[in-house]
């Protein structure tokens, strides 16, 4: 996450304005209450449990945002080089190792917030072979507990998924795996309340689940109307801020809130025949991460080939990973939505199943796939996902970058592979 | 027959079929057309070889493999297969994907125990046979020998290697080479295991819950690689670390401090060719030639 190096992206929307006036504010909030009040606080994965916190009132500050903070202060390259002084190789994973970078090098002076005080728990799943290795060692810098959670084998291979997760999640994620990951929030909230002596309320869980339904139903039913809309109403960047920053507040009055007002904003754009560009003449879907550290390249291709990304994975996953009927089993319900959030992104069947029915769905001319070299969990499950959507006949590129490092990032040499990219197949 | 794939399995159960071929064994020394289709650069080179083995047919007179959750290499190669042959764009045995859950909490035990009985299940292995079984590989595990090599002797820790190409070249600067290949890795039946105690299915997922070698253990791999070092009565240690390395990479620092704690001098050689086709020999060779007789 080093600097920005290319071009600002474009805000068109008002809600996007709002949201991002939230999260600054929020950002302000977190930090008295973390760092000037001392409250008890938790260094979470963005795939692990969240709703506990929130039902706790334990703020929690998620690893990738922390990063992404990190790396807005311009803090990156800096932190990537105290991970090298202190013998970690420079290939090492770099999109979950930031923050322990910046508590590693233990400068309050220039550090965001003065650095973190000690976090009641670190907590991650672990879904790669570097995470468990990054928060153990996090944990022991910071003296505090880590609390690791299994990612167990996944047997159940239901391709279309999607179509089912809704409602039949105990089939989809196989019963066995929500049962585990049950048991482990239980110790979890066991740890927190000893920790902490705050209490996990059974009911105020049970309506914040009801709360994200409703919150999560509002971003499906844009997402819906967005996929078939011509043009597209509202460009990926906004896509991500309106559903990404209510989503780490999930289930509060202002997520629930916002993501109503989202939906409304976006169906008046259709109404109106607004689109994000103003030439939509190609529909782009890009996979992976966003490019955080270049924004702008998104729109780069709109003006001169009417080239429009209009999807990517962060809207259209808040319908089938994130609605679950409750069943009267809250607690089995969230551990179905939690306990494959990133199995489903980056493994087969899921993950190529749910992009070729997404291409088809949103009508999509070709795809752009990130590609990045040092990271083994984000590049999975590509290549079998460009296979698919090639036998489905949307051509495939794939972008050898990271998504934190904008060191082998130029805007111009990476908009350039894409404009070659569609005039090879004939898209432009 | 069956094989498997990764360090931790459950040997004694899979023995105990009378159907285990041993682990899985790749060439490197190839290009992999089918491989490189399918798997992005970060997968270990034995991943390419593994899956271009599968494709052509070399593994068709297995029946199954076994491929552990303690490695990421392996538990995504599995996902693949299954993807794969759903597609019917490779044949060959059945891919089973063993779950490996190492966190010292009881939730992480309990669901060992229930991986080793469904595998066990699965494969008509009842408690009696698996039982005889962990006599029979106890006794193996006992009489397990230890290098004595007589020279002086480097330890090669880090990630472990193919096979013996990077212990040839220490040997080749005139000391003798300690430490395991990945081969001799998934080969090892580990530590002890309890015998007798009336649920050979639980002390077989006890010895996996506790393993301390792969990739996902919690293991302190400072005191780790000083107690290998103390094993092999080495005086020098090379940290030789692949480029693909996600996991012990981690640990360089601390196993580097430790084992330099113990004034034992350290050659680190980070981001390697697993096929050795760098200047690792000559690294190598400097280091060891320039430590005083």
């Amino acid at each position: 996450m080093n600097a920005p190096t290319g071009q600002r992206m474009r805000k068109t929307l008002a809600c996007t304005a709002a949201a991002n006036a939230y999260q600054k504010a929020f950002g302000a909030e977190l930090k008295r209450r973390v760092v000037d009040d001392g409250e008890p606080f938790a260094i979470v994965q963005a795939d692990t449990p969240h709703e506990i916190f929130h039902v706790m009132d334990i703020p929690i500050i998620t690893n990738q945002w922390w990063s992404a903070y990190i790396s807005a202060k311009q803090l990156s390259a800096r932190y990537f080089q105290v991970m090298t002084d202190h013998g970690f190789p420079e290939n090492s994973c770099k999109y979950c190792s930031l923050g322990f970078a910046c508590t590693l090098a233990n400068d309050p002076a220039t550090a965001p917030w003065g650095g973190l005080p000690t976090p009641t728990v670190l907590v991650a799943r672990l879904t790669c072979d570097c995470i468990q290795h990054v928060f153990q060692q996090w944990a022991q810098a910071m003296n505090t507990d880590f609390f690791p959670m299994e990612a167990p084998a996944w047997e159940a291979k239901v391709p279309r998924w999607f179509e089912q997760s809704r409602t039949n999640w105990d089939a989809v994620y196989q019963p066995d795996r929500i049962a585990h990951m049950v048991a482990e929030m239980r110790d979890l909230i066991a740890l927190l309340e000893k920790k902490t002596g705050r209490r996990f309320d059974e009911e105020k869980f049970h309506y914040l689940m009801e709360r994200i339904n409703e919150q999560e139903g509002y971003i499906w039913e844009a997402n819906q109307a967005l996929a078939k809309a011509r043009p597209c109403p509202v460009s990926i960047g906004e896509q991500m801020s309106n559903t990404m920053i209510p989503q780490w507040h999930r289930g509060s009055d202002w997520a629930v809130a916002h993501a109503k007002s989202f939906r409304d904003e976006v169906l008046e754009r259709i109404d109106q025949g607004l689109g994000a560009a103003e030439n939509e003449q190609l529909r782009l879907m890009w996979i992976g991460a966003g490019v955080w550290h270049d924004p702008g390249f998104y729109q780069a291709l709109e003006e001169r080939l009417g080239a429009v990304f209009v999807w990517s994975m962060y809207m259209p996953f808040a319908g089938p990973q994130y609605i679950r009927e409750i069943k009267g089993r809250p607690m089995d319900a969230l551990a179905s939505r939690i306990c494959s959030m990133n199995e489903v992104l980056h493994l087969p069947p899921w993950m190529n199943s749910w992009m070729e029915s997404e291409a088809e769905r949103c009508g999509i001319d070709a795809a752009v796939v990130l590609l990045p070299p040092d990271n083994r969990l984000s590049q999975s499950g590509t290549r079998l996902t460009a296979l698919s959507l090639e036998q489905a006949g949307v051509p495939v590129l794939m972008i050898d970058a990271d998504m934190v490092d904008a060191k082998n990032w130029d805007h111009a040499k990476m908009v350039g592979l894409v404009s070659d990219f569609l005039q090879e197949k004939g898209l432009a | 027959m069956i094989a498997s794939v990764g360090a931790e399995v459950p040997y004694d159960l899979l023995a105990a079929t009378g159907r285990y071929a041993g682990p899985l064994r790749w060439s490197i020394d190839r290009d992999f057309p089918h491989a490189a289709q399918w798997l992005e650069s970060k997968f270990a080179p034995w991943v390419f070889s593994i899956l271009e083995d599968w494709a052509s047919g070399a593994l068709d007179e297995l029946d199954m493999v076994v491929l552990t959750r303690a490695d990421d290499n392996a538990q995504r190669l599995y996902y693949y297969l299954c993807e794969m042959q759903r597609q019917g764009l490779i044949g060959g045995p059945e891919p089973v994907l063993f779950d490996v859950a190492q966190i010292s909490r009881g939730t992480s035990l309990e669901r060992e125990v229930r991986a080793v009985r469904a595998l066990a299940e699965r494969l008509g292995v009842t408690d009696a046979a698996m039982e005889t079984q962990i006599r029979a590989t106890n006794i193996q595990r006992a009489s397990i020998p230890v290098s004595t090599a007589g020279k002086r002797t480097c330890l090669l820790a880090g990630t472990p290697p193919p096979d013996r190409r990077i212990h040839a070249m220490i040997e080749q600067a005139g000391w003798a080479a300690s430490g395991k290949t990945l081969a001799e890795l998934w080969s090892d039946p580990g530590p002890l295991v309890e015998e007798g105690t009336g649920d050979p299915a639980a002390a077989l997922a006890r010895q996996i819950h506790g393993g301390r070698v792969g990739n996902r253990s919690f293991a302190d791999r400072g005191v780790l690689v000083v107690e290998e070092m103390r094993a092999a009565g080495a005086q020098a240690a090379i940290l030789w670390y692949g480029e693909e390395d996600e996991a012990l990479v981690w640990h360089l620092p601390s196993q580097r401090r430790a084992l330099e704690a113990q004034g034992v001098p350290v050659l680190v050689l980070t981001r390697r060719d697993w096929r050795g086709q760098d200047d690792a020999a000559e690294q190598i060779a400097a280091f060891l030639g320039d430590l005083p007789q």
